[in-house]
């Protein structure tokens, strides 16, 4: 990166924009904005996004009823630890327990639809057993159980309070449950992560399109005759598709934070897109370089990459985290060393790049 | 698809007393070409340089296939350390911050957390302060959370070291699943279960040790508690196994742990809901190498578009449909292929390889289209993403609520979820769940092969014009518009279908959106072919043609559309919102007399379908604007008819 950025100031005197690299930069960028494939390229992002978000927040209501305005539960209770059920569930928002005096009638009212779920309790050795029934096949089952489980966790606290004087370790007492937004986590640690590593990959994946296309046609028989170097080339091509990545990521941080979601260290965050970008750029104009297929070199693309974003797993701090803390305003040194670290592994690999491009015959391709 | 229909016509001389011997001559064509062509499109791929790609690439899928489980082994936490706790060495709560990695534990300043430095104040044995934001918030809750899974691990240690049971799992719970509101129902058993409710039934301090357990066995058997679930789950051993290893020994707040489970039993924290989150992992295997087999074909597809390189194949004495069916069937083949030993591995049946086969057809027609309609391999890309991205959640999203709904079945990977769970599965929703995918591929491949021909192939032409071109190509004389029509179908089908699905969440409120999508959907089927046609002048302007063209596309429309009784195989029409989308078939079953019923199920549609059919023709018959104008005067009509019907019948 810096160098290139040397070398253009250095080439400034003449014209800039001349420059063949920035001219070939300038060709691949404005073809795609011709194609208009960059809207349905941000389309994409968008719908990741959105079916991501989906799932979560589906799976989340799905998990933590809290989180949805569900109605209340209402549960039939029996059995000799009934009562200790029945406080439970007077601390418990969203559920109302009803006693029985047998099992029988508990069931009883249970198969007649009369209650979400009977909880049938019995003393065994000691224990409280609790045969819950539930219904199956409902969208309203996940919740049920869920509320339930939450009414037998507050019970069983209870006991082992109860209890504490049989035991050699003790609990640890359970904060107060706070109302915060379950979607929080998720949206740091999956979806910002996702939105911006997904410009980075699709900008990979266009840099092997860019210079396979220019092989497959033929055209790169007249870049060649133009006073212009394999190396000027791949300059020119990673030029433009790391350009955008940074562009899209900018572009989602901003609409987080009119959603709501504020992104905390925007620069440090660009800096880490950038250089995934550069880094996954050269690895397609790298592939594209020594395959000059598409075919090939798009599948191995694919594959490689996710065998690298892979082996990343092993760093101290996975650059979805990284990614995540920087977001959420949690950043410590070893963050800020992941982007210091991501930025020079960048720089190496774009000089990998030029010495290959300068090392490749061009009547090869 | 109609291929044979344009060489007939086109090439040799129609004589009626051949056409069995035609028809056999035909076939041996076929049969001597399409493997000629894919052989030639496999050594083309597998010779020289390409066996270097395949290694390098087989090379990487098995560094993936090592790298999942050492990276499942070192423990990805994508939230460590997103949230910062101030506590002090001395406070009860010091053990869980410290062994929960999402926490990265401070010295307790108060003045952090009013500058946002820190998130969570704890002061003795309870949270003294949060910062007053979102973030502060979800961190107290978070850390709540923490101290429970905590308390759980502490629990199980403390049975480890042989405490007392009953004081550390003072609660066992059994879960089971009974129908309500039927006299004399029974449990729907799961396997697992049936065993724990006669453990519970003799339950002794034995049986209640085994089910919290004891020693260092205690998370094993939590784990394999839920292993045996898993198993229950997907009617698999290997997948048992997975599950043992996959849990993580401390009592977890993650949401994987808690998704996988069916029922359940043990401690209150082991049970919950029924989600075959395993399952639907196992299906989402499937559907990845789809998406490498696609990238590989849309470019094979697409270089043939380059440098005119197809003009060869295209002038050799081959049909078109030699040529794709042929370029096609060895990625089709190595998709199978695939699918089956994935089948095999997950110890799947043949269902989950049948599934598979109308999702593999349909990635690859989408590609098949795509490249075709592509200008460069970069918007190639993105179109294969579009589909890769379209594609799967259509896949996938009805799969998620398998046991849900009977609407999860518009997915085939439903299919496979439900056979990974060892349920069997019948051959109407077989049919419900494949056909209209398949029928939808064999549609895209006809769409694809009308522009397999030298000027869309080898010229840029703008994309609408390219749409026209597709739509056109079957169309040789006014009969054929009914054919387009009725294959179009299964378009409608899968869109209606999809704008249900999604919209049905609404639920009664639903219903005018779904009635809006379907009119605009079935007009535009039926009508934008028609305009098509004129287009590319295969008809005369006048009155009279365009009058019988819509007659024929309303008629070939409402015959295709019989097939939409399909849906009553499933029970769809028991959710309000498939009733509205399958509105024409509303009155049957009905109890009303028969006339009532032909005229309300037959002569109803088949007429608004010609009226409306019929406006847009002679809209289209006048040039593009009067065909928008016309199109939308159809598509209100529609709209009015379907409230009536919806009114009078719902």
């Amino acid at each position: 990166m810096s160098e290139r950025d040397e070398r253009e100031s250095g080439s400034r005197l003449p014209n800039p924009l001349r420059d063949p690299r920035v001219v070939i930069a300038r060709r691949d960028v404005a073809s795609l904005s011709r194609e208009k494939t960059i809207v349905l390229a941000l389309f994409i992002q968008l719908f990741v996004a959105a079916f991501s978000s989906f799932l979560v927040v589906g799976l989340t209501s799905l998990y933590d009823p809290g989180s949805v305005s569900a109605g209340e539960i209402v549960v039939g209770v029996s059995g000799e630890h009934a009562d200790a059920l029945v406080d439970a569930a007077r601390q418990q928002d969203g559920v109302r327990a009803v006693g029985y005096n047998t099992t029988e009638a508990a069931r009883e009212a249970y198969l007649e639809g009369q209650l979400h779920a009977a909880l049938l309790t019995a003393d065994t050795g000691g224990r409280i057993t609790v045969d819950v029934l539930a219904p199956e096949e409902n969208i309203r089952t996940t919740l049920i159980v869920t509320e339930v489980r939450d009414l037998l966790e507050a019970v069983e606290r209870n006991e082992r309070v109860a209890r504490a004087q049989y035991l050699d370790r003790q609990t640890v007492p359970v904060p107060n449950p706070i109302d915060a937004s379950p979607y929080f986590g998720f949206t740091y640690t999956v979806l910002v992560p996702l939105l911006l590593f997904l410009p980075p990959f699709i900008s990979g994946s266009i840099a092997v399109d860019a210079f396979t296309e220019e092989v497959e046609r033929g055209t790169m028989e007249l870049l060649r005759v133009a006073p212009v170097t394999l190396v000027d080339i791949v300059d020119g091509k990673a030029m433009g598709m790391i350009a955008i990545a940074p562009l899209q990521a900018g572009l989602w941080i901003v609409l987080l934070g009119v959603n709501g979601i504020s992104v905390a260290n925007p620069l440090s965050l660009l800096v880490v897109v950038t250089a995934f970008a550069t880094v996954v750029v050269v690895l397609g104009l790298l592939l594209g370089i020594l395959a000059g297929k598409r075919r090939q070199a798009q599948l191995l693309y694919s594959v490689v990459v996710l065998f690298v974003f892979g082996t990343l797993v092993f760093l101290p701090e996975h650059p979805a985290t990284t990614v995540a803390k920087l977001a959420v305003d949690s950043a410590t040194t070893l963050t800020y060393a992941h982007v210091a670290g991501y930025a020079v592994a960048a720089t190496l690999a774009y000089l990998l790049a030029r010495v290959v491009a300068r090392r490749t015959d061009p009547e090869g391709l | 698809m109609d291929e044979a229909e344009g060489r007939r016509s086109g090439g040799t001389d129609t004589e009626r007393e051949g056409r069995t011997a035609r028809a056999l001559s035909w076939t041996a064509e076929r049969v001597d070409n399409v493997p000629r062509i894919a052989r030639w499109e496999m050594t083309k791929n597998a010779g020289g340089a390409d066996r270097r790609t395949l290694v390098v690439a087989l090379l990487a899928v098995v560094g993936i296939a090592v790298l999942i489980p050492l990276a499942a082994s070192h423990g990805v936490a994508l939230d460590q350390g997103i949230y910062r706790v101030g506590v002090s060495e001395e406070s009860p709560l010091f053990g869980p911050a410290v062994a929960d990695s999402t926490f990265s534990v401070q010295q307790p300043r108060p003045a952090a957390v009013r500058t946002g430095q820190q998130d969570v104040l704890v002061r003795g044995p309870q949270i003294r302060d949060y910062t007053d934001s979102q973030k502060g918030r979800a961190a107290a809750s978070e850390f709540r959370a923490t101290v429970e899974g905590y308390n759980d691990a502490l629990m199980r240690e403390e049975v480890a070291a042989g405490g007392n049971d009953s004081a550390a799992f003072p609660v066992v719970v059994n879960l089971t699943y009974v129908q309500q509101a039927e006299t004399g129902s029974i449990a729907i058993g799961e396997p697992g279960e049936q065993t724990l409710d006669s453990s519970d039934g003799t339950a002794t301090d034995d049986a209640s040790d085994g089910g919290s357990g004891s020693g260092s066995s205690d998370g094993s058997s939590g784990g394999s508690s839920g292993g045996s679930d898993g198993a229950s789950d997907s009617g698999s051993g290997d997948v048992d196994s997975t599950g043992d290893q996959a849990r993580p020994s401390g009592g977890g707040t993650s949401i994987t742990e808690r998704l996988t489970g069916g029922s359940g039993d043990g401690t209150p924290s082991d049970i919950s809901p029924p989600f075959p989150f395993r399952s639907l992992v196992l299906a989402f295997v499937f559907v990845l190498p789809l998406n490498f087999v696609i990238q590989a074909y849309g470019s094979t597809i697409l270089s043939e578009r380059l440098n005119r390189r197809g003009e060869l194949l295209l002038v050799s004495p081959v049909s078109r449909l030699d040529i794709v069916v042929g370029k096609t069937l060895p990625y089709f083949a190595g998709a199978m292929a695939v699918a089956t030993l994935i089948t095999i591995v997950l110890r799947g049946s043949h269902v989950s390889v049948l599934a598979i086969a109308p999702l593999a057809l349909l990635f690859l027609s989408a590609t098949f289209l795509g490249a075709m309609f592509a200008r460069s391999f970069k918007e190639l890309t993105f179109v294969t993403v579009t589909i890769t991205v379209s594609l799967t959640s259509y896949a996938f999203v009805p799969a998620i609520f398998t046991d849900v709904t009977p609407i999860a079945l518009i997915s085939p990977l439903t299919l496979v979820v439900r056979d990974l769970q060892g349920q069997a599965i019948g051959l109407g929703q077989f049919a419900f769940s494949t056909l209209p995918p398949t029928l939808t591929a064999a549609v895209l491949f006809g769409l694809g092969s009308g522009l397999y021909r030298e000027e869309d192939m080898f010229t840029q032409r703008p994309i609408p014009r390219k749409v026209l071109d597709a739509l056109a190509a079957p169309i040789k004389r006014k009969r054929s518009v009914a054919l387009v029509t009725a294959v179009l179908l299964p378009f409608v089908l899968v869109a209606e279908l999809v704008v249900v699905a999604l919209l049905f969440a609404l639920g009664e409120a639903s219903i005018p959106f779904i009635l809006i999508g379907v009119a605009v959907i079935e007009e535009v089927a039926k009508s934008l072919h028609v305009y098509a046609g004129y287009e590319h002048a295969k008809y005369d302007r006048k009155h009279r043609t365009a009058v019988v063209l819509g007659f024929l596309s309303g008629l070939g429309f409402f015959l295709a559309e019989k097939l939409a009784l399909i849906a009553q195989l499933v029970d769809l029409p028991d959710l309000p919102a498939g009733r509205a989308a399958l509105e024409s078939q509303a009155t049957l079953g009905l109890g009303l007399p028969l006339p009532v019923v032909v005229v309300g199920l037959l002569f109803a549609p088949l007429v608004l379908h010609v009226v409306t059919a019929t406006i847009s023709s002679v809209g289209a018959s006048r040039g593009k604007l009067p065909y928008v104008g016309a199109l939308v005067v159809a598509i209100v009509v529609h709209l009015v008819y379907n409230l009536a019907v919806v009114t009078l019948y719902v």
